[in-house]
């Protein structure tokens, strides 16, 4: 990808000038950046603004993976999409935004996601590597790519009104190498993901458009700091090691923002963290983990974060698809009953099934735990009391899995009187009632 | 600033999905408190919290990372207590972007 460049045009002295200005930055700091190449594996909310200020800053090559298009709901926070650009691969209209912002670096597409068999074809070429994607199957993959090719990681991400950011593997150590120096990756921090019922994705929990613009700002600042004090090269045989170069206690940066209050309990918190654990599954002193291996199938990673814990799945008999409820309804042969909608308040204020009663699972998962611990009568847990302790309880969630979960807490609590009572939940949720019933109900 | 637990307790921060499950940013519990009983205790008040949060979060004390020991791990003169006036951070993951 060209060759190294020495001196700077007019041009570029003219285009860098403000930030070559900065102490520690300088013409040199400038040049390392117009050598370097900078993967940022995702195009959605961290990877716009990643990408747009290490454009601006001049990094010479930058490459981009996704395999997605661009969506009207992205707009908010993928700030280097654009209106007329609904439909357009990511890849494709973010570089087409770059390119406005800086035409001089290289812009390297990579139109689909990355996969166990393409990921270290994808990385190798590469100096610093972003993680910006969406999932933790992904994630996992991307560190564990990252150990095996010696490759700095810059990883970010969000949630709903949560941003976590932390620089692995950085400087670059040999997988098994494990001594104080040596630094963490992924999997070090995070050893098992979330079970799937917990696992949420900005399309399901939301997010706030600052915060995830937030993070993924400071992995471009994180990734320039890399690539201008050199902290992505293995430190030379012999070389002594400056207490600069050498990231012993590597920070877990969180941002967390409260829309209740302005002032907030507290916003940003930087954690220190441990180095690399001695029996790290990726990089630890026994590992396994081969490049071939990843290509092949192993681990499997979706497996990984899929199978982690059984999700709960109600029988057949303790479900009822949203057509059906909708037909018992209209001709009364459910008879009086409790329809609990356990979607967060701010799902349900779109609207809901007429007579359904707000229940957030969250809310609801404390006081059972509650009325566990303290004894107390689980008819708590109901809204409200029917004439008769035989009315069946129909649960909806949005998608259809909560409410199995709340059918089975309810079931264990003994609200059923020992089966006297149906308690059934709707199959697929709001999502399928919009499906198959309501076209207009404004489910999002 | 988050508030200043009372006399003779420590608090413990819920971040991201621990926030959630707890409907908490905040709590304080009663030091000291030997770091190894810490999920057992958490478990005891938010029933099934431990298979949702905590078996994948990472904790810190005081801003520090700590490993959380095994349920069976024997009490000694070396373990870690959690100190009054502590402050104890609950992190799980977070995946989106």
């Amino acid at each position: 990808m060209g060759s190294t460049q020495k001196s700077l045009s007019k041009e570029e002295i003219e285009r860098y000038s403000r930030q070559m200005i900065v102490p520690g930055m300088g013409k040199e700091g400038q040049l390392r950046l117009m050598n370097a190449k900078v993967l940022i594996i995702g195009a959605g909310g961290l990877g716009c603004p990643a990408a747009q200020y290490l454009a601006g800053a001049g990094v010479g090559t930058i490459g981009i993976v996704d395999g997605d298009s661009v969506e009207t709901s992205n707009l908010h926070r993928q700030v280097a999409h654009a209106t007329k650009r609904v439909g357009m691969l990511k890849v494709d209209s973010l570089i087409t935004h770059l390119i406005e912002i800086n035409p001089l670096p290289v812009y390297v597409p990579y139109r689909f996601d990355l996969t166990p068999q393409n990921a270290a074809q994808i990385i190798k070429p590469w100096d610093v590597i972003l993680d910006c994607t969406d999932n933790p199957a992904t994630r996992y993959l991307i560190s564990d790519v990252c150990v095996l090719l010696g490759k700095p990681l810059v990883s970010a991400a969000s949630v709903q009104k949560s941003g976590q950011l932390i620089v692995l593997n950085c400087p670059p150590t040999p997988q098994g190498v494990v001594n104080k120096k040596a630094a963490p990756c992924y999997r070090c921090c995070f050893k098992k993901p979330p079970p799937p019922s917990a696992q949420t994705s900005c399309g399901e929990a939301g997010i706030m458009g600052p915060v995830v613009g937030m993070m993924g700002v400071a992995q471009a600042g994180e990734a320039i700091k890399i690539l201008v004090s050199q902290l992505h090269m293995p430190p030379k045989e012999g070389e002594e090691v400056s207490p600069e170069k050498n990231l012993v206690q590597p920070t877990l940066l969180i941002y967390t923002y409260d829309l209740n209050s302005a002032i907030g309990p507290y916003s940003f918190r930087a954690l220190k963290m441990g180095g690399r654990k001695k029996d790290c599954f990726a990089c630890g002193e026994n590992s396994t983990l081969t490049l071939d291996g990843i290509k092949s199938g192993n681990p499997n990673y979706v497996q990984f974060c899929g199978n982690m814990t059984q999700s709960t799945n109600l029988a057949p008999e303790d479900r009822i698809t949203a057509t059906a409820y909708n037909e018992k309804r209209r001709n009364g042969e459910l008879g009086e009953h409790i329809l609990l909608d356990t979607r967060e308040k701010e799902h349900f204020s779109f609207g809901s099934i007429p007579g359904a009663v707000n229940v957030p699972f969250s809310k609801f998962l404390v006081k059972a735990s509650s009325i566990k611990r303290e004894g107390n009568s689980p008819a708590e847990l109901l809204p409200m009391q029917p004439a008769s302790d035989e009315a069946p309880i129909v649960v909806v969630c949005r998608r259809g899995q909560d409410s199995q979960e709340v059918v089975e807490k309810l079931k264990e609590l003994g609200l059923d009187n020992g089966g006297k009572r149906k308690i059934m939940d709707i199959v697929g949720g709001m999502k399928a009632w919009r499906d198959e019933v309501d076209p207009d109900f404004p489910f999002i | 600033m988050t508030p200043k637990p009372p006399a003779g307790h420590f608090n413990i921060l819920y971040f991201a999905s621990a926030g959630s499950y707890t409907s908490k940013n905040v709590e304080a519990f009663p030091a000291p408190l030997p770091l190894r009983k810490l999920f057992a205790m958490l478990e005891e008040r938010y029933n099934g919290i431990r298979k949702s949060v905590l078996d994948h979060s990472l904790v810190t004390i005081n801003l520090n990372y700590v490993d959380v020991p095994a349920d069976n791990a024997e009490a000694g003169p070396d373990e870690v207590m959690i100190q009054e006036g502590d402050e104890v951070a609950i992190i799980p993951p977070v995946s989106s972007g």
